[in-house]
């Protein structure tokens, strides 16, 4: 900014000294009167200067001047010579102007004759169709005549369909002008024969669809749309359709009713006359599809089976009225309703009784399913075809039609009553079934589950398959629901009372552990309400029946998760196609899902029970061999040593105790329940180990035996079980490490910064208790340890 | 065992009551913001999920919406064993389905786990002008029941919102009881958990 404006600061500053060179505002940056004040020679000198400068410079500018002189000279020549040349060029521009307005009034006049003889020929053509047109009455005047008298109705219609396409604003222009008698009389003719003949053909049409002439009533049905008729040939055509649906459906119905009990589709009887009427007018929409496709054009198949469903409906309730009232559908369901409520007369019908007509119901749903499928899938094809090129409203009006034929029709209401029926008996069926299978259940010797947990699960995947043949989504999901209720409720309860019923300890051993702990057991049975009161051989038996039933338990979550994963690829199966099949499909898949949860309530309950049998079972057995440790001195010299290890005093007899009590549970065990009680016993053999061992006294020697003997046991234990047990020994191995020291301080060899790869579980009090079990260990050197 | 899906809590909701009473919008309007007028009488059960925060915690809400004529009773009744809460709607410009209300809660005391939560709704309040039952009758009704009890309307979205939420914080409460009293003292074997919730560990 400042250097920008310092010219100006220059210029306009007190000294007045600064002029640019050739400033227009005087020929001297000094002005005279400036001069004339000078009184200082240095001033005086300094302007002299300066003016001679300037003189230099305006003697420089001069002569450039006057050295352009010549150049300026010979530029003014040429340009005089121009001249003339200028006049010649306006010359020619005139004559070129007056030679372009004339080419224009050319073309504006020639392209306006254009536009006169376009106009002419639009009109000529216009006179011609009108002419055409009115010939095309006449002709069609005198050819309906012609064809009405000959009886050629296809003739005549076509004559009137021309007629009746003709533009009507024609035939009024026609009327105006002069010949308008002639063409009023034609109008008046044609007007009159297409009344005629669709009064005619309409009456024809109604006779031969009264005698179900087929033939005729194909002539007529093709004739009507050329009238204009769609709707009316439509439904008379469906009306005829409909007698002949009718004609059949009843045929088929009177010999179900009359048909051998003895035969082989006896039991479904009523599904395949059902199919048979279904099937017919799936027959029908294949064969009559073309004619009212060319006849009527895309779009009528609609309205076509709004009629024909119609009759559907009343055929199809006829044939379930009567499967009701032959199977005793109604009474049936009452009678399970009433055995469910536990209300009315203790009438109880035989679950194997329902069978059949269960059968029947969902085959019957799944046909009509089917074929409502059929139905959705030909309409909306058809309507498609007209919906490409319809507004959005009338495409939306097609689907909503569409929805309600299927949805409101009575078939789908009717189908969805008897499922509303079979759901409850279905439920019957599989809780009395599921209670027999209880009922009935044996234990194979050899085996390790018994019957009921097959048989449970195969009834209750029948039932839900038999759902999922009757091809409803909603029927499926019911039963699922149904299933997991019956499982997770009746069927897990059977399975907790017996585990309730507890493992028996054996009476052997009772007298083993003395009477304090008898009496101890006694109180305990007393506690869970029984005496004991069994013999040698029943208590066997308790003990199979409750390790049978933890087989059982596990077999069930398995199971579940097996139906459950069958299930899924079933139904994704059946519910993959169609419309709305994502959200069946969801539907399901929620219900499904349930079961997971089914499965782990298994799961848990085979938890509870393997810790109740660890507790009642494996624990009073093991305490005292375990407290056996006690009896043995640890406080040893050389001598016990040796003998210690010539004869072993605990470590082995304990093992072949173990080995002996657990031969039983491996027998009759899945391996997996028996690795999980092996793994329950090892924590608790680990537990009581370090309860004992805190309550002995060990030598140096004794600290070593203590080892070799937690070696041996540990080594035993691994063997018999696939679970990592060195995690629960590892509190016993490390005061087997401590035990084993030489002196106290050495176990700063192995804690703290030293303990190297050794994670403690032993906390430093822990430490210093384990060190004072030996005997040889001061307290004052334990006390003193930094830990 | 808790699957790793992206919610703390899993509930599900049931919706009960007489044909037309307005399930249907209830939930199309609480799950997808709609009011779809002249729609069809419900096919069986519907179903439909929506995830809400309610205090930090993702709940996902499967609604399941039942249709109200009688011959799909024996579907919807199907549903009831494993619904954590029910909601039972009728309209409160329609006399009749507040008197068949007793016999829903006959079927409710039925089919229903004993830890439901049932909630009474009386749907319809922007039809004010035709209103059958009063307030007042309702409630009494409710609290006889020991039932909440709500007026909504679907159409003008009035307490739909509310509705849900409120019962999701009601189950939410339930299910942290339940889970206590479960640490509380080990379960007996036999008397089980009657509901289940997929509470899941992950804190994400």
């Amino acid at each position: 900014m400042e250097e920008a404006g310092s010219p100006a600061h220059g210029r306009g500053g007190p000294a007045g000294l600064s002029g640019t060179p050739g400033d227009p505002a005087g020929l001297s940056a000094v002005r005279t009167e400036t001069i004339e004040t000078l009184t200082e020679l240095e001033d005086l000198e300094r302007v002299y200067a300066q003016l001679c400068a300037e003189e230099a410079d305006v003697q420089r500018q001069l002569e450039t001047l006057a050295g352009q002189q010549s150049n300026i000279e010979t530029k003014m020549l040429v340009l005089q010579r121009m001249g003339p040349n200028l006049q010649l060029i306006e010359g020619d521009a005139e004559q070129l102007s007056g030679m372009i307005n004339f080419t224009c009034s050319l073309a504006e006049n020639v392209s306006s004759k254009v536009r006169q003889l376009d106009l002419t020929k639009q009109r000529l053509y216009q006179a011609i169709q009108r002419a055409d047109d009115i010939l095309d009455l006449k002709f069609c005047t005198d050819g309906v005549q012609t064809a009405m008298r000959n009886q050629d109705y296809e003739q005549a219609a076509a004559h009137i369909h021309r007629y009746l396409s003709l533009d009507q604003s024609v035939i009024e222009l026609s009327r105006q002008g002069g010949e308008s008698t002639a063409v009023d009389a034609s109008l008046a003719l044609l007007q009159e024969a297409e009344l005629n003949l669709k009064a005619l053909v309409t009456k024809r049409l109604e006779e031969a669809v009264a005698t179900s002439d087929l033939p005729q009533v194909e002539r007529f049905f093709k004739i009507l749309p050329l009238l204009g008729l769609h709707e009316q040939g439509l439904a008379q055509f469906s009306q005829y359709l409909c007698s002949q649906l009718a004609c059949k459906a009843e045929q088929n119905l009177l010999v179900a009713s009359g048909s051998d009990v003895s035969e082989r589709r006896a039991p479904v009887v009523y599904a395949d006359t059902l199919t048979l009427l279904l099937e017919g007018i799936a027959r029908i929409v294949e064969t009559h599809q073309p004619i009212v496709e060319t006849y009527y054009g895309p779009g009528h198949l609609y309205c076509l089976l709004t009629h024909l469903q119609r009759e559907c409906d009343a055929q199809a309730q006829k044939v379930v009225d009567k499967f009701i009232q032959q199977r005793d559908y109604r009474n049936k369901f009452q009678v399970v309703q009433g055995s469910i409520m536990r209300v009315g007369p203790a009438e109880k019908i035989e679950p194997r009784e329902l069978d059949p007509v269960l059968c029947e119901v969902t085959l019957m749903n799944s046909r009509a399913e089917l074929y409502l499928r059929f139905l959705r899938r030909r309409i909306a094809a058809d309507f498609e075809v007209i919906d490409a090129a319809a507004p959005e409203s009338l495409v939306s009006e097609h689907q909503q039609s569409l929805e309600r034929l299927l949805k409101d029709c009575q078939l789908s209401r009717t189908m969805q009553e008897l499922i509303g029926f079979y759901i409850p008996m279905e439920e019957y069926y599989m809780r009395e079934t599921v209670n027999k299978a209880v009922a009935m259940d044996t234990a194979e010797v050899g085996q390790l589950s018994s019957s009921m947990v097959d048989d449970v699960f195969y009834i209750v995947k029948k039932c839900i398959s038999r759902a999922l043949a009757s091809g409803s989504s909603d029927c499926v999901c019911a039963m699922i629901n149904h299933a997991i209720s019956v499982l997770e409720t009746d069927f897990r309860e059977v399975l907790v009372c017996k585990l309730r019923a507890g493992y028996p300890a054996s009476a052997l051993h009772d007298l083993q552990r003395g009477v304090s702990s008898a009496v101890s057991l006694m109180q305990s049975s007393l506690q869970h309400g029984k005496i004991q009161t069994l013999g040698i051989e029943s208590q066997e038996q308790a003990k199979s029946t409750y390790l049978v039933t933890l087989n059982n338990v596990e077999m069930c979550s398995e199971n579940i998760s097996t139906l459950k994963k069958n299930l899924e690829s079933d139904c994704a199966r059946l519910f993959s196609q169609g419309v709305g099949s994502e959200h069946a499909q969801a539907k399901i898949d929620s219900c499904l899902s349930d079961l997971v949860n089914t499965s782990s309530k298994f799961k848990d309950l085979l938890q509870e029970g393997l810790q109740d049998l660890n507790n009642t079972a494996i624990k009073p057995q093991v305490k005292p061999w375990i407290t056996n440790f006690l009896s043995v001195s640890h406080n040893i010299e050389e001598g016990e040593f040796s003998e210690y290890e010539a004869n072993d005093p605990w470590v082995q007899q304990l093992v072949v105790q173990l080995e002996q009590l657990m031969s039983e549970f491996k027998a009759s065990l899945s391996p997996l329940i028996y690795d999980t009680l092996t793994s329950l016993m090892t924590s608790l053999i680990a537990m009581e180990m370090e309860k004992t061992v805190f309550k002995c006294t060990f030598s140096r020697l004794g600290g070593l035996q203590f080892d070799k003997e937690l070696r041996s046991l540990v080594a035993y234990l691994s063997s018999v079980t696939s679970w990592t047990i060195r995690d629960k020994f590892a509190r016993l191995t490390q005061m087997a490490t401590i035990l084993n020291l030489e002196r106290v301080s050495e176990i700063l060899d192995y804690w703290g910064p030293n303990s190297g790869p050794l994670t403690w579980r032993l906390t430093p009090a822990e430490v210093r208790q384990v060190l004072a079990l030996r005997v040889d260990f001061r307290n004052e050197d334990i006390k003193r340890l930094r830990l | 065992i808790a699957t790793m899906e992206d919610y703390d809590y899993l509930f599900k909701i049931v919706l009960v009551g007489n044909a037309g009473v307005g399930k249907t919008c209830l939930v199309r309007r609480f799950t997808q913001g709609l009011f779809p007028p002249g729609q069809g009488a419900t096919i069986g059960v519907d179903f439909m999920i929506k995830t809400v925060e309610i205090k930090g915690m993702k709940v996902k809400l499967q609604i399941w919406d039942t249709a109200g004529q009688e011959r799909f009773r024996s579907i919807t009744q199907s549903y009831y064993r494993s619904a954590n809460a029910l909601i039972l709607t009728y309209d409160i410009t329609c006399e009749d389905s507040f008197r068949c209300l007793p016999e829903w809660l006959r079927e409710i005391e039925q089919y229903a786990n004993n830890q439901v939560v049932t909630i009474l709704v009386g749907n319809k309040t922007d039809l004010a002008e035709r209103r059958e039952v009063p307030v007042r009758r309702a409630e009494e009704f409710a609290e006889a029941q020991s039932m909440l009890y709500l007026e909504t309307s679907a159409k003008e979205s009035d307490n739909v919102e509310k509705l849900f939420l409120d019962l999701a914080c009601e189950l939410i409460r339930e299910a942290q009881q339940n889970t206590l009293d479960n640490t509380d003292r080990a379960p007996v074997p036999g008397e089980g958990k009657p509901i289940s919730y997929l509470s899941c560990c992950s804190v994400n």
